[in-house]
C-alpha cells in the first residue's frame, strides 16, 4: 500500500492553474524527488500535503485514509513536516526555543527550560551538529538554521519529511552534511519528499523521481531507469537553444564598476560586497551567478541607488562618475531595475495593469501635474502590445494576471523610462516555462537594440543560455568571470562555493 | 486579445461598478445615509426632519463640514499608508494659536470686546488684518506640525502611530501652557481659555455657507489631487506598497510630507472654525477625541488602514453618514448629541467595517464566532446591545412625550435577549456547517 496517495488534485489561483489533475503515489520509506521548473507546481503540491493550502480539488490519502488538513497543525499530527525554502524560525529566540515553539515543555504554565535544552541537544547530536542550544538562531549560519528545522521535525516524530530545495543556500560542505543527515533519517525509516531541480543531488539521493511541468505530472521514473538528460528534458518540455541568443555585437562601454564595497554593520563578515569590479557594454547581457546570500541583489541595489548603506568605490556610467542616492536619480540617468521579489518589491496589488505599468513614467505623461488620461492609456497599451502581455484589458487588476505576465508588466514599467542599463534581479522566478522563453527572447531583443542588461538568476542553465558573460559572486566577493564559451555549470558552481580566489585584504 | 473563460472571470471580478464617479460601496453608503435620515424622521416623535427640513439640513451640513474638513486630511494620510492620531489635539492647538495671535495683536479688543455705540452695547471689531494674520499664522503652524510628524517618521524612524500619539498628548498640554502664559503675560491674569467675540471672525464658522464651501472646495481639490494628478497616484502607490514605490523612483519622503501636512493643516482649518463656532478657545475641551471621528469617517467611507485604498467621495459620504447617525439618535432620544457621540461612532465603525469584512469572510466560509472566544464575543455584543437599549429607553422615557411608560429595564433586557438569540442562532448555523 502506498503511504501517500494524491488523486486527481487540482488547485487554481486567480489567473493561474497551479496544479491540474495530479495523481501520484509515495511509497513507505522511499526518497521521492519532485522536480520541475519554477512555477511547475512543486511547492503547491507540497503545501497541500503539509496543510498550508486547504482549498483544492481532489483527494489526498495518507496510509490509505483520505485526509483533509485544516492547517499545518493537522499535518504535523499526521506525522508530516515540511522544511520550507524560506526558513520559519524566530530569529530572536534560542535554538531550543525554536525547536519546541508552540509545544514547550511546561509544568503549570511555567517553562521547563532545562528539559527543553537537554532534549534539543539530544536531537541535534543525532544530526551530528554541535552548537549551543541556547544560542540565538540569528547568530547561526543558514545551513545550521536548516538543521534546526530538521530537528524540529524529528521532535515531532514526523515520519514524512518534505524538503523544499534544501541546498539552495548551502555551501558544498554544508550540503554534504545535509546529505549525511538525510541518510541517517532514511535509516530511521523516514519517508522523504525532496524538491529540487539540481540533477546531481536528485540522482545521488532519490529512489524515484517525479517531474511536474506547468502544473501537470509529466512522469514518474525509478532512478535506475532514467538519466539526468531525460529528466531535464521532461522538466523543460523542449530545449531552449542557446545558439539563438549568441552572436550579438558588443557595443561601446556603458557601465564600469570599480572596487565597489558595501559595508555590513554589525555582521561578522563586515562587508556585504567587497572590491567588486566589472564592466558592461551596450548590446551585452551580463550574468551574475552566486548562491543565496552571495550579494547579487545587494550589488544591483548599489547600481540602482537603493543600497541600504552608503557604499565605497566608483561607478562610471557612460564614462562619468555617478553615485545614486535614490532610485529616481538612477532612473533619470537611464538605469532601470526589475526587482527580485515581485509581490513584495514590485507590484502595487491594489492597482490595475495600466497604473502598474505607468507608475515610473507618470511625470512624463502629465501636464502641470495632471495625468493625461489618453497618453497614459496609450503608453500602457503600447507596452502591453510590445511585450505581448496577456491581459483582458488595461483596467484588469494586476493580481489577476499570471506570474509571467505580471513580470512582463514590471519590465514594461521600466522600458517606458527608456533606460540604457536594465538590471534584472532573478526575473524568471516563479513563472512558467513558456513565459520564460518569451522573456529570454525579449532580453535578447532589447540587447540587440543597444541596451546593456545585467541579469541575476538562481538557475545556472538560464544564465548559460542568455548571457554573453557571467561573473560569479561568493560571500560578497567576485570570484570568477567567464565568457559564454568558457562558462559551464560546473565551473560556476566551483567559483560560487569555493570562496574567494584572491586572498582577503582585511 | 484572446481570452480564456478564466481570464474573463477575472475581468468581471476586478471591474468595479462606477456611476457618477462613485464606486458600488459608496452608493451603498449613500443609500445608508438616506435610510438613516428617513428612519430618524419617522422615529422622532416631533418629526423634526419632516416639519423643518431646511433647518435640519443646514445643521447637518454644517456639522458634516466641520468633521469632513479634517476627516479628508485623515483620509489622505490613511491612503498614504500612515495614520494621524493627533487631529483632536491639533484642533485644540490651532484654535489656541489662532486666539493667542489675536490676543497678542489686539490685546485691548480681546479683553474688552464690547463698546457702547449710541447707547447700545456692540462687539468691537478686531479688523481684517488681525484676523487674516491670525488665520495665516495658524495654518503655518499646521504646516510645521505636519513637517514635524514627517521628520519624526522618516528621519527619526518612529512608527506613525507613535509619532502622532506623542503630538496627540503633547500638543494639548502645550496648548494649555501657551494659553495660560500668554494671558498671564498680556493681561497679568492667568486664564485657561480665550474668548472671541469678533462678529466677522465668528461669522466664518456660524454662517452655514462658509464652512460648507470650505469643505466642498477642499473635497474637490483633494479629489482632483488623488484621482488625476501624479502626486495622487504616488500617494496610492506609497500606501499600497512603500518599498515598491521607492524602487519605482518615487520620492516617498516628499509624498509623506505632503500627506501629513494635509492631515495637520486640515485640522488647523477645523480648529479655526471651531473656536469661531464656540466663540471661545478652550484648549482643555476643544476637539477632544475628534481624531477618532476623523479616522472613523475615513474608514466608514472605504479607506483601508493598510493603505492604498480610499477615495474623497467615500470620505465625504463617511462624514455625512456619521453626522446623520449622531444627529438622528439625538433627535430620537431628545438629548444632547455629545453624550452618545462616542458610543455611536464606535458602533457605526464596527458595523461598517464588519459589514465589508464579513461579506468577504462568510463567502470564504470563515466563522464569525469561532470557538470559546466566539461564545464570549456574542455574549459581549448582546450585553452591549442591552445596555445601549436600556440607556436610550431611559432617556426617551424622561424626555420624549408619549414615551413615559417605556420600561427601560424591560426594553434593554428583551432587546439584549433578542440579539443573543439571533447571534447564538448564527453561531449554531455556522458551526453546524463544519
Amino acid at each position: 500500500m502506498a503511504l501517500i496517495d494524491f488523486e486527481h488534485v487540482t488547485k487554481t489561483f486567480p489567473g493561474v492553474v497551479a496544479l491540474e489533475d495530479v495523481s501520484l503515489c509515495i511509497e513507505q520509506g522511499e526518497l521521492h524527488a519532485i522536480c520541475g521548473e519554477n512555477g511547475a507546481g512543486k511547492s503547491t503540491l507540497m503545501k497541500i500535503l503539509s496543510g498550508v493550502i486547504t482549498d483544492y480539488e481532489g483527494t489526498v490519502r495518507v496510509r490509505g485514509n483520505p485526509i483533509r488538513f485544516r492547517g499545518t497543525k493537522d499535518a504535523e499530527a499526521a506525522g508530516i513536516s515540511i522544511i520550507h525554502q524560506e526558513l520559519n524560525l524566530v530569529e530572536q529566540l534560542s535554538v531550543a526555543a525554536n525547536i519546541f515553539l508552540g509545544r514547550e515543555f511546561h509544568r503549570f504554565g511555567f517553562l521547563q527550560q532545562r528539559r527543553m535544552d537537554q532534549a534539543a541537544a539530544a536531537l541535534l547530536a543525532e544530526l551530528e551538529c554541535d552548537f549551543d542550544v541556547r544560542q540565538r538562531v540569528a547568530e547561526l549560519r543558514v545551513g545550521d538554521q536548516q538543521l534546526i528545522e530538521i530537528a524540529k521535525a524529528l521532535s515531532l516524530d514526523s515520519d514524512i519529511l518534505i524538503m523544499d530545495e534544501p541546498t539552495s543556500a548551502l555551501t558544498e560542505a554544508e550540503a554534504e552534511r545535509l546529505f549525511r543527515v538525510i541518510e541517517r533519517l532514511r535509516r530511521r525509516g523516514v519517508t522523504i519528499l525532496y524538491i529540487s531541480h539540481k540533477m546531481d543531488e536528485i540522482f545521488r539521493l532519490a529512489d524515484r523521481i517525479s517531474v511536474l511541468r506547468d502544473g501537470r505530472l509529466v512522469a514518474t521514473r525509478r532512478k535506475e531507469e532514467t538519466s539526468p538528460r531525460e529528466i531535464t528534458h521532461l522538466m523543460v518540455g523542449r530545449e531552449i537553444e542557446a545558439t539563438q541568443f549568441a552572436g550579438r555585437t558588443r557595443g561601446e562601454l556603458l557601465l564600469e564598476v570599480r572596487n565597489l564595497s558595501l559595508p555590513w554593520p554589525g555582521h561578522a563578515r563586515r562587508w556585504r560586497l567587497r572590491n567588486i569590479s566589472f564592466t558592461l557594454h551596450r548590446g551585452e547581457i551580463l550574468g551574475i551567478a552566486g548562491l543565496m546570500g552571495a550579494g547579487r541583489t545587494e550589488l544591483l541595489e548599489c547600481l540602482f541607488g537603493a543600497a541600504r548603506e552608503p557604499f565605497e568605490g566608483q561607478i562610471l556610467l557612460r564614462g562619468r562618475h555617478v553615485y545614486f542616492r535614490h532610485p529616481i536619480e538612477a532612473r533619470r540617468a537611464g538605469v532601470a531595475m526589475v526587482t527580485e521579489d515581485r509581490k513584495r518589491l514590485g507590484l502595487f496589488s491594489q492597482m490595475n495593469v495600466r497604473e502598474n505599468v505607468t507608475i515610473a513614467h507618470l511625470t512624463r505623461l502629465s501636464r502641470a501635474g495632471i495625468v493625461g488620461k489618453h497618453s497614459e492609456e496609450q503608453a500602457a497599451g503600447s507596452v502591453v502590445q510590445r511585450l505581448a502581455v496577456r491581459t483582458p484589458s488595461l483596467r484588469t487588476a494586476i493580481t489577476a494576471l499570471s506570474g509571467g505576465n505580471q513580470q512582463k508588466c514590471l519590465i514594461g514599467r521600466w522600458l517606458l523610462t527608456q533606460p540604457d542599463v536594465l538590471l534584472l534581479d532573478d526575473p524568471t522566478r516563479g513563472i512558467d516555462v513558456g513565459a520564460k522563453a518569451e522573456l529570454y527572447r525579449l532580453m535578447d531583443q532589447l540587447a540587440r537594440q543597444g541596451l546593456g542588461i545585467i541579469l541575476t538568476s538562481s538557475e545556472l542553465p538560464e544564465l548559460l543560455t542568455v548571457c554573453d558573460r557571467i561573473v560569479v559572486l561568493a560571500e560578497g566577493r567576485l570570484t570568477a568571470e567567464f565568457s559564454r564559451e568558457e562558462a559551464s555549470e560546473h565551473k560556476i558552481m566551483e567559483a560560487a562555493t569555493l570562496g574567494a580566489l584572491e586572498p582577503s585584504d582585511d | 486579445m484572446n481570452l480564456s473563460p478564466r481570464d474573463r472571470k477575472a475581468v468581471g471580478s476586478s471591474r468595479r461598478l462606477m456611476w457618477l464617479g462613485l464606486q458600488s460601496n459608496e452608493w451603498m453608503l449613500a443609500a445608508a445615509v438616506v435610510a438613516v435620515v428617513v428612519l430618524s424622521a419617522i422615529l422622532d416623535v416631533h418629526h423634526t426632519y419632516w416639519n423643518n427640513p431646511r433647518l435640519s439640513a443646514l445643521d447637518i451640513a454644517r456639522q458634516t463640514a466641520f468633521l469632513g474638513i479634517f476627516a479628508l486630511g485623515a483620509a489622505v494620510v490613511i491612503i498614504a499608508g500612515g495614520i494621524d492620531l493627533s487631529a483632536g489635539s491639533m484642533i485644540a492647538f490651532s484654535g489656541t494659536i489662532c486666539a493667542t495671535l489675536m490676543v497678542l495683536m489686539a490685546p485691548d479688543v480681546m479683553s474688552n470686546p464690547h463698546q457702547l455705540v449710541g447707547g447700545k452695547l456692540v462687539e468691537r471689531p478686531l479688523g481684517w488684518q488681525v484676523i487674516s494674520v491670525a488665520i495665516a499664522g495658524t495654518l503655518l503652524v499646521g504646516f510645521l506640525i505636519g513637517t514635524l510628524h514627517t521628520w519624526l517618521i522618516t528621519v527619526v524612524g518612529l512608527p506613525p502611530f507613535i509619532a502622532t500619539l506623542a503630538t496627540l498628548v503633547g500638543l494639548r498640554s502645550l496648548s494649555r501652557a501657551i494659553c495660560e502664559s500668554v494671558t498671564q503675560a498680556v493681561y497679568d491674569a492667568k486664564s485657561t481659555q480665550i474668548q472671541i467675540f469678533d462678529p466677522a471672525f465668528r461669522y466664518l464658522a456660524t454662517s452655514v455657507w462658509i464652512p460648507v464651501l470650505i469643505f466642498l472646495l477642499l473635497a474637490v481639490l483633494l479629489g482632483i489631487l488623488l484621482r488625476a494628478t501624479v502626486i495622487g497616484r504616488h500617494i496610492y502607490a506609497l500606501g499600497g506598497n512603500e518599498q515598491a514605490a521607492v524602487l519605482s523612483g518615487i520620492r516617498t519622503d516628499r509624498v509623506k510630507w505632503l500627506a501629513y501636512c494635509l492631515g495637520s493643516v486640515t485640522s488647523s482649518i477645523a480648529g479655526i472654525l471651531y473656536i469661531g463656532d464656540q466663540s471661545v478657545a478652550d484648549p482643555q475641551t476643544l476637539g477632544r477625541g475628534y481624531e477618532l471621528n476623523a479616522i472613523a469617517a475615513a474608514v466608514v467611507g472605504g479607506c483601508s488602514l493598510q493603505g492604498g485604498v480610499g477615495t474623497v467621495p467615500g470620505t465625504v459620504l463617511g462624514a455625512l453618514f456619521l453626522r446623520c447617525v449622531i444627529d438622528g439618535v439625538a433627535k430620537i432620544i431628545k438629548t444632547g448629541a455629545d453624550v452618545y457621540e462616542g458610543q455611536i461612532v464606535g458602533v457605526v465603525v464596527v458595523i461598517a467595517v464588519a459589514f465589508s469584512q464579513f461579506r468577504r469572510g462568510v463567502r470564504q466560509g470563515r466563522q464569525i464566532f469561532p470557538g470559546a472566544m466566539g461564545v464570549f464575543a456574542l455574549v459581549a455584543l448582546s450585553l452591549l446591545a442591552a445596555v445601549l437599549a436600556m440607556l436610550m429607553a431611559e432617556q426617551m422615557a424622561r424626555f420624549v412625550p408619549g414615551a413615559q411608560n417605556l420600561d427601560a429595564r424591560g426594553t434593554g433586557m428583551s432587546l439584549g435577549l433578542l440579539v443573543l438569540v439571533l447571534l447564538a442562532g448564527w453561531k449554531w448555523y455556522e458551526s453546524r456547517g463544519r
